[in-house]
């Protein structure tokens, strides 16, 4: 199967405020992450990895460089082109997990096909498709409030993953939950990767890191070292 | 975005905070329910007084006092008309087929241990057939009785009631103002005009009431309170209008202002309708200041709920919501809102209508022009008033909202 590049970033810049305030969250980010990559995201507090995310998730604008996500400029696209491409190519999954309380499981899994159109009857398939996938076959018809921290999350994957996005972006999923739970959500990640799924999380956990293929490490703004196997993790950490 | 998937959006959203949603749309159901039943009680209380002034008879004609002017400003009304001058109405006017002539006044009456103070009109026979009354028992005056001041009285049908139930009053001696009256008859019930008992009266003759209760005032002659005339036919009344007023005229000397005032009934008509038609409009405005706070209250609420749901709305946006997406999810809201209340209100509005009909004189009306206004005014009102908030929702930048936890 011939490779194809998730994303290409050039030269991407993120500055924050002006005059004597401005922050270099991004200071020149050149980076490629290809088809089927399984990647860690780490570095110290600040040092640019949410902004890094938000970037590559469409959600911010940088202030300067070029990005390509799965071939497509979007630097110059409108912010209702960017919705749709969100919607379209991208699945997002955070630490608060970020669910409506006033839907249940099915419904909170839904929610990206209402902005994408899909028939109703379609909806409720592939909602209910994606939970059995994450292992919440039993749970359709719960609110927030009725599951546990890990269950949540599940849910967030597979709200992430119904609309078929060619890359899965988590901003420290793992960071709200405890040791068994996260090796449960870890295990999801990995199914879903070794599908062909194109994931990349940020992690402050080197465990965590260590189920990825690549690690990418960051340091004010800018990418230090690109790990390829996580067997060289054990040296950076321990340095 | 598809509107049923958006409608029950909205729905769930406004339902799973059921308290807020319903004193949202407390200011919409009151703004809407006080409309309603305003301008309902203000066209019954329209109706009410036109169908009175309609109950006099299209025939009749009504001579006053004073100029139009001059009635407004004096509280002490000039005494300018007099007996003859009905006499000579009767006598000169060719349009006119009856005139009745009435002084009113109000002196208590006495007949054993029971007493009243009633209304009192000293008359002449033709206010019968002039007024459209009627005599249940007995007799009415007659012109001897004018002619020979006979202390004789008519009683109305509450006050007969209240002082004989079920004796015999005719021939019966009762005291007005101390003097003392024989019963010679007693009306056939006539229900209230503009909210005075018409049944809670007295008649005597003009001439007695003149002489011996109220005394002579003006330097005129027998001065009365208005003159009843009715016109040959319908179509004689614009005649008989202004050949009055000539006649009047004449007799009174007049030059410049007229010192009396020829009324039709539909001038009166007019009038009442400009004055209650007036206050229908200033209740409906009064109210409309109600709905315009109900639709502050809503744009507050959903304010308050645009800052409350920053997450939610991040959320939506980083899943594929437009700005677009967002503006339309939370008009939605607001317009549910503010029709519901409306609605509500209606059902408030319309049930107060019909309650006051049922249990006060007041003919109070559904209006269903009224009901179209309330209920469009509201639904645009949540339109205008969800604007600022949904755009402040809409234009929200994604993460900023998810970041704020
Ligand atoms: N909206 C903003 N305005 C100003 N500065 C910002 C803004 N967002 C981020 N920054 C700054 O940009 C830098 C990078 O922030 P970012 O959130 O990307 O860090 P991070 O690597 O995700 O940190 P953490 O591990 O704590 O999540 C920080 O110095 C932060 O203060
Ligand atoms: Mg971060």
């Amino acid at each position: 199967m011939p490779q194809s590049t998730i994303v290409r970033l050039e030269g991407i810049t993120k500055v924050y405020g002006m005059g004597d305030t401005t922050v270099h969250a991004l200071a020149g980010i050149d980076l490629m992450i290809e088809q089927g990559e399984y990647c860690a995201i780490m570095g110290a507090s600040g040092s640019g990895k949410s902004t890094m995310m938000n970037v590559i998730g469409c959600l911010d604008r940088p202030t300067d460089g070029q990005y390509y996500l799965d071939g497509q400029d979007v630097a110059q696209l409108s912010d209702r082109d960017l919705a749709h491409i969100r919607n379209q190519k991208l699945g997002f999954v955070f630490q608060q997990f970020h669910l409506l309380p006033q839907l249940s499981a099915l419904e909170n899994v839904m929610l990206p096909m209402v902005y994408a159109s899909v028939p109703t009857a379609e909806r409720k398939e592939r909602a209910a498709e994606a939970l059995i996938r994450v292992g919440l076959g039993q749970r359709l018809q719960n609110r927030p409030n009725q599951l546990s921290g890990g269950q949540q999350q599940r849910v967030a994957i597979a709200r992430a993953i119904v609309n078929r996005p060619v890359l899965l972006l988590a901003d420290e999923p793992t960071g709200a939950l405890d040791s068994t739970t996260t090796r449960e959500i870890l295990a999801i990640f990995g199914e879903l990767n070794e599908s062909g799924m194109t994931v990349v999380m940020v992690t402050h956990e080197s465990e965590v890191a260590r189920c990825t293929n690549r690690v990418i490490w960051f340091k004010d703004g800018q990418v230090m070292q690109s790990y390829l196997a996580p067997e060289d993790l054990g040296t950076v950490t321990a340095a | 975005m598809d509107w049923v998937e958006s409608g029950k959006m909205a729905v769930k959203t406004l339902t799973a905070n059921k308290m807020r949603s319903s004193l949202t749309m407390l200011g919409m159901i009151i703004g809407n329910a006080s409309v309603i039943a305003m301008v309902g009680i203000g066209q019954g209380a329209q109706r009410l007084a036109s169908e009175q002034f309609e109950s006099l008879g299209p025939n009749v004609l009504f001579i006053s006092p004073g100029s139009n002017q001059a009635r407004q400003r004096a509280t002490n009304l000039p005494r300018t008309l007099i007996w003859d001058d009905a006499k000579a109405i009767a006598s000169q006017v060719p349009a006119v087929q009856e005139v009745a002539a009435q002084k009113q006044g109000q002196y208590p009456i006495v007949y054993g241990g029971l007493n009243s103070s009633s209304s009192i009109t000293g008359t002449t026979p033709s206010f019968l057939s002039v007024r459209s009354f009627d005599v249940a028992k007995g007799r009415f005056l007659t012109d001897l009785d004018l002619q020979r001041n006979q202390r004789v009285v008519v009683l109305g049908a509450d006050l007969a009631n209240r002082f004989f139930s079920d004796q015999d009053p005719i021939g019966k001696r009762i005291r007005i103002r101390n003097v003392s009256f024989q019963v010679i008859g007693v009306m056939r019930p006539k229900g209230s005009f503009l909210g005075s008992n018409q049944d809670d009266a007295a008649y005597i003759p003009l001439t007695t009431m003149s002489s011996t209760l109220t005394g002579r005032t003006s330097p005129y002659g027998l001065d009365v309170t208005f003159i009843s005339v009715s016109a040959k036919n319908e179509a004689s009344v614009p005649a008989a209008e202004f050949q009055i007023t000539n006649l009047l005229r004449r007799r009174h000397k007049i030059v410049s202002q007229d010192d009396f005032t020829v009324q039709a009934q539909k001038d009166i008509l007019q009038i009442v309708g400009t004055i209650t038609g007036g206050l229908t409009a200033m209740l409906a405005a009064i109210a409309g200041v109600s709905l315009l706070v109900g639709g502050i209250g809503i744009m507050n609420i959903m304010l308050v709920s645009v800052t409350e749901r920053t997450q939610e709305i991040g959320l939506r946006k980083a899943i594929g919501a437009s700005g677009q997406d967002i503006l339309v999810q939370f008009m939605i809201e607001a317009v549910l809102l503010s029709a519901a209340g409306g609605l509500i209100g209606t059902g408030v509005g319309v049930g107060g209508t019909l309650l006051v009909a049922t249990f006060s004189p007041l003919k109070a009306a559904i209006s269903p022009a009224a009901i179209a206004l309330a209920v469009s005014v509201s639904g645009t009102i949540g339109l205008v008033f969800g604007v600022i908030p949904a755009r402040q929702a809409a234009k929200l930048d994604p993460i900023v909202a998810l970041r704020s936890a």
